[in-house]
Formats: C-alpha cells, structure tokens, sequence
C-alpha cells in the first residue's frame, strides 16, 4: 500500500516537472533579431486594419502576442 | 495581437481596461510567419518582437519571459536614444 503511495507520488513529480519544463521552454521561432520582420494587414478591434508596412519610416512598432483572450498574461 | 476573433478581443479588452486597437490573426496566417504557431493547440505562443522603422526585428522575447515587459521596453529605450543620437 505503501510502496503504492510511493510510486504514484513519484509518478506525479516526474509528470509535475515535465509540464513545468513545457511551460517554460520558450517556443522557437524562426525568426532572429536583425531579421526583415515579415508584413502583415490584419484588422483590430477598433475596426480599422493595420498594415505593418505603413509604419516603415513612422514608428517603431511593438508586435506583442498574447495565446488567448480571458486568460491571465 | 492573438488568434481571437474581433468580437472576443474587444470583449477582453473591455474586461482588463486596454484602450488600445487589439489585433485579430484569425487565419492565424500571421503567427505561421512569425514562427509562433502552436499547431497542436491552434493557437500562438507568448511573444513579443520590437520592430524598428525600417521594419527589421530589434529584440524578441518568447514564452514566459514575454509576460514581463521590462526587456522590450528598455529595447525600445535603446531604438529611441540611438534616434536621439543621430
């Protein structure tokens, strides 16, 4: 029983610290600083659309992508 | 910027008070090109480029480092005293 306890608690260690390492291992993208960043039109939520290139020799744009609306960060 | 459609990041910007525009990568077209993609979950993954105004990438933060904007905002501190400079 108690060698039972043991294991599943074990168990759920190894699995608790592959989910924590997946969490934290950063995504690699492609993509490196010095790279052309590639163009994009999409529409926001002001209805207006935002092309990336119509801000070449305006202004330094900040792309911040978030996973999913109503969840934390 | 996410894959949530307009309606729902309108609605979440409501929410957490954001009053600037919310872009919507529906196709998710956008995340492919930038390398972001999570293909098993369908969405893009937590990232962050500064793109300077000659439309090159001058700093990335990726994952959970992407939540905290200290790095970002101090590469954009770094692009804003190099124009000041010139």
């Amino acid at each position: 029983m108690y060698k039972r306890l043991l294991t599943s608690l074990m168990l759920l260690a190894v699995f608790g610290v592959a989910a924590l390492a997946q969490q934290t291992a950063p995504p690699k993208t492609h993509l490196k600083v010095g790279d052309k960043a590639p163009d994009f039109t999409l529409r926001a939520t002001d209805g207006k659309t935002y092309k990336l290139s119509d801000f070449k020799g305006q202004k330094n744009v900040v792309l911040a992508i978030y996973v999913l609306a109503f969840t934390g960060g | 910027m996410s894959v949530d459609s307009i309606p729902a990041n309108r609605e979440f910007a409501k929410q957490i008070g954001i009053t600037f525009p919310v872009l919507s990568d529906f196709k998710r077209t956008v995340v492919k090109d930038y390398g972001v993609f999570n293909e098993e979950q369908g969405f893009g993954n937590r990232a962050t480029f500064l793109i300077d105004k000659e439309g090159i990438i001058r700093h990335i933060d990726e994952g959970n480092v992407a939540i905290d904007p200290t790095t970002v905002v101090e590469a954009c501190n770094v692009l804003q005293r190099k124009k000041a400079s010139q």
